[in-house]
C-alpha cells in the first residue's frame, strides 16, 4: 500500500505536513540493494543510463538533447546563491545571486570549467543574457526561501541531490531535493518543482524517496518526502514507508525497461 | 484607485506605499474566493469539456483584440521586449541598449513560436521601426520604475496556474514583477504589470485577475495590484480586497461562460 497526501502551500498546512509524518524511520538492508541491482542487470543497456523521478513520470520517453539556459540555470544558482545569503549577516539574496554567478564566470576565465559545463557556457553569454540568468536564479531562490520561512523546525537548503550507482548495471539515479528537514535523529526532505503536478507526480515522488533512501550510507528513508509546486500552489507528499519504497524501485526498474524499448532498434 | 501622470514618485515606492498603513496580512480570504469561483464554475461547467477552458490576462483584455495582424505581432514583440528590460531593470543589470540586450535576454529563453517567426520575417525596416519603439517604451520604464531595493524580494515573470472545477478550467497568469514577502505580519505583497498600449477597463480587469490568481495560489491576498502604461506614463494602483476579488471571479465566471456556451 502506497500513500500520498494532498495539501495547498501554505504556513499552516506545510507545517501539518512535516508534523503529520510517520514517527518510525524505515531502512533498506544490504539485501534490498542486491535484489534492486540484479533486477536492473536483467534489464540490458548499451549506455550508461541515468534515471530520476522526471523519467519516472514520462514513462522512460527521451526528451531533446539538454542545453544550458537560463531555465536550467535557476535551480543551481538559486540554492547555492541562498545558502550564500543564509551564511551571511549582510548578504542580500540577489547580491549572493550575483556572487555565484561572478563565481562560475571567474572559474570559466581561470580555465578551471569544462567545455560544456554552466560555467563555461554562462562565460559565454552576453551580458543581457547573464543579467536574466540572475533574475531567473533570484526568482527560485527567493521562492524557496519564503518555503523555509513557512517551515518552523530545523531546515536547511540541500547541498546538492542524491545519486546512486546500481552496482554493475551501468545505472546511475538521481533524487531532486532541495530543502532537508531534520526532525530528531530522522529527516524529510522536500523537493520544488515548477509548473504544476500531472497524473504522475505521485509515482515521481516515490522514485525520490527511494532513491534519496538508496543514497543514505545507513539506508535511513526519510520520514516523508514532499513535492512542492509553488506556481499550483500544491504541494503533495509520499511517506517513507517500505510499501512506498517498494513502489518507487518498481518504477524505476519499469523506467528502464521502457527506456529500452524505445532505444531498441528494429531490424528492417 | 490612485491615478498618476508623468513620474512622481517611482513607481516601486508607490507600490509599496506607507508601510504605516498597511493592513494585517489576511490569509483568510483565499478560502472564500476559491469557493465562491468553484461554486459559480460549478453550476457553468455542467459536462467536463473535452480539453480544458484557458483564462489568461489577455482573455479579459477586450480592448486588446486588433483587426491588424501584422500591427498585432508588433505590439506583442514590443511587449516581449519591454518585459525582458523589466527583469534585466529588476535585478539592478546596466541596460545600455535596451532593444539588443531585450532581444538577446529574449532570445537565450530558447521558446521558438509564432512571435519569434514574426520577427524572423521582419524587414530591416519593419525591425527599425521596432528598435525605435521599443527603445521609446523602454526610456519610459526606466525613468518612471526607479531602483527596486534588494529587501524587497523584486521576482519578475512570475508564472501562476490555478486548475479548477476538477480540471476542466485553468487560471494562467504572469505577473511581471512581483515585490514582497508572503509571510510578513502585515500585507506587503504587490503586483505589477506592464503594458506598452494605454491603460483602459482591459488593464483593470487584468490587475484583478493577477490578484485573484495570486489569492488562489499564495492563500495569501497581495497589498497592492498596479499597471503602468509605458505610452501614456500612467499607473494605475489598486489596494486589493474581497469586492475586488469577487468583482474578478465574476469576470472569470463570464468568460468561461462564453467559452463553454459561444
Amino acid at each position: 500500500m502506497t500513500t500520498l497526501v494532498h495539501r495547498r502551500i501554505d504556513a499552516l498546512q506545510l507545517h501539518d505536513m512535516i508534523e503529520g509524518a510517520p514517527q518510525q524511520t524505515v531502512c533498506l538492508s544490504d539485501d534490498h540493494r542486491r535484489s534492486l541491482s540484479a533486477r536492473f542487470r536483467a534489464v540490458p543497456t548499451s549506455t550508461h543510463r541515468r534515471l530520476d523521478a522526471w523519467s519516472v513520470e514520462v514513462a522512460g520517453r527521451s526528451s531533446g538533447p539538454f542545453e544550458w539556459s537560463p531555465a536550467s540555470t535557476r535551480r543551481y544558482l538559486g540554492n547555492a546563491g541562498l545558502r550564500r545569503a543564509l551564511s551571511s549577516t549582510t548578504l542580500s539574496i540577489r547580491d549572493a545571486v550575483r556572487d555565484e554567478v561572478g563565481e562560475q564566470l571567474v572559474r570559466a576565465t581561470s580555465q578551471r570549467a569544462r567545455p560544456g559545463s554552466m560555467a563555461s557556457w554562462l562565460a559565454s553569454c552576453e551580458h543581457p543574457v547573464v543579467g536574466l540568468v540572475i533574475a531567473d536564479a533570484l526568482n527560485w531562490a527567493t521562492q524557496l526561501d519564503e518555503i523555509l520561512e513557512m517551515v518552523q523546525f530545523d531546515a536547511r537548503v540541500a547541498t546538492n541531490d542524491a545519486y546512486y550507482d546500481v552496482a554493475a548495471a551501468r545505472t546511475t539515479l538521481r533524487a531532486r531535493r532541495d530543502i532537508v528537514i531534520q526532525r530528531g535523529d530522522a529527516r524529510i526532505v522536500v523537493r520544488v518543482r515548477s509548473g504544476s503536478p500531472g497524473k504522475s507526480a505521485g509515482p515521481g515522488l516515490r522514485a525520490d524517496l527511494t532513491i534519496e533512501t538508496l543514497a543514505d550510507a545507513t539506508g535511513e528513508a526519510p520520514l516523508r518526502y514532499i513535492g512542492l509546486w509553488p506556481e499550483a500552489g500544491v504541494a503533495l507528499a509520499v511517506d517513507g514507508t517500505m510499501g512506498d519504497l517498494r513502489a518507487g524501485a518498481r518504477d524505476l526498474v519499469r523506467t528502464a525497461v521502457a527506456r529500452g524499448r524505445v532505444r531498441t532498434p528494429i531490424a528492417a | 484607485m490612485t491615478l498618476l501622470l508623468d513620474h512622481p514618485p517611482s513607481l516601486v515606492d508607490v507600490l509599496r506605499g506607507d508601510r504605516a498603513t498597511r493592513p494585517a496580512s489576511d490569509r483568510r480570504v483565499a478560502s472564500g474566493v476559491r469557493s465562491l469561483i468553484e461554486d459559480g464554475l460549478y453550476e457553468i461547467v455542467v459536462d467536463r469539456p473535452s480539453e480544458p477552458v484557458v483564462v489568461r490576462p489577455s482573455s479579459l483584455r477586450q480592448s486588446f483584440a486588433t483587426s491588424d495582424l501584422a500591427a498585432s505581432a508588433s505590439s506583442r514583440l514590443r511587449g516581449v521586449l519591454v518585459n525582458q528590460v523589466l527583469r534585466l531593470l529588476s535585478v539592478a543589470m546596466v541596460v545600455d541598449d535596451p532593444f539588443h540586450d531585450a532581444l538577446a535576454a529574449w532570445r537565450a529563453q530558447g521558446s521558438r513560436g509564432a512571435l519569434h517567426d514574426a520577427f524572423e520575417q521582419m524587414d530591416a525596416d519593419e525591425r527599425a521601426r521596432l528598435e525605435i519603439d521599443a527603445n521609446a517604451h523602454c526610456v519610459t520604464l526606466r525613468r518612471a520604475l526607479g531602483d527596486v531595493p534588494q529587501g524587497w524580494m523584486p521576482r519578475s515573470s512570475l508564472r501562476a496556474l490555478q486548475h479548477l472545477a476538477g480540471g476542466a478550467v485553468v487560471l494562467r497568469d504572469v505577473v511581471d514583477l512581483m515585490i514582497g514577502s508572503l509571510n510578513r505580519d502585515v500585507a506587503s505583497v504587490a503586483l505589477f504589470d506592464v503594458t506598452t498600449a494605454p491603460l483602459g477597463e482591459g488593464s483593470e480587469r487584468a490587475m484583478r485577475y493577477h490578484a485573484l490568481v495570486q489569492t488562489l495560489r499564495t492563500s495569501t491576498m497581495p497589498l497592492r495590484t498596479a499597471a503602468f502604461s509605458t505610452a501614456t506614463g500612467e499607473l494605475w494602483s489598486q489596494d486589493v480586497d474581497f469586492d475586488m476579488l469577487a468583482r474578478s471571479v465574476d469576470e472569470v465566471l463570464a468568460f468561461v461562460e462564453r467559452a463553454l456556451r459561444p
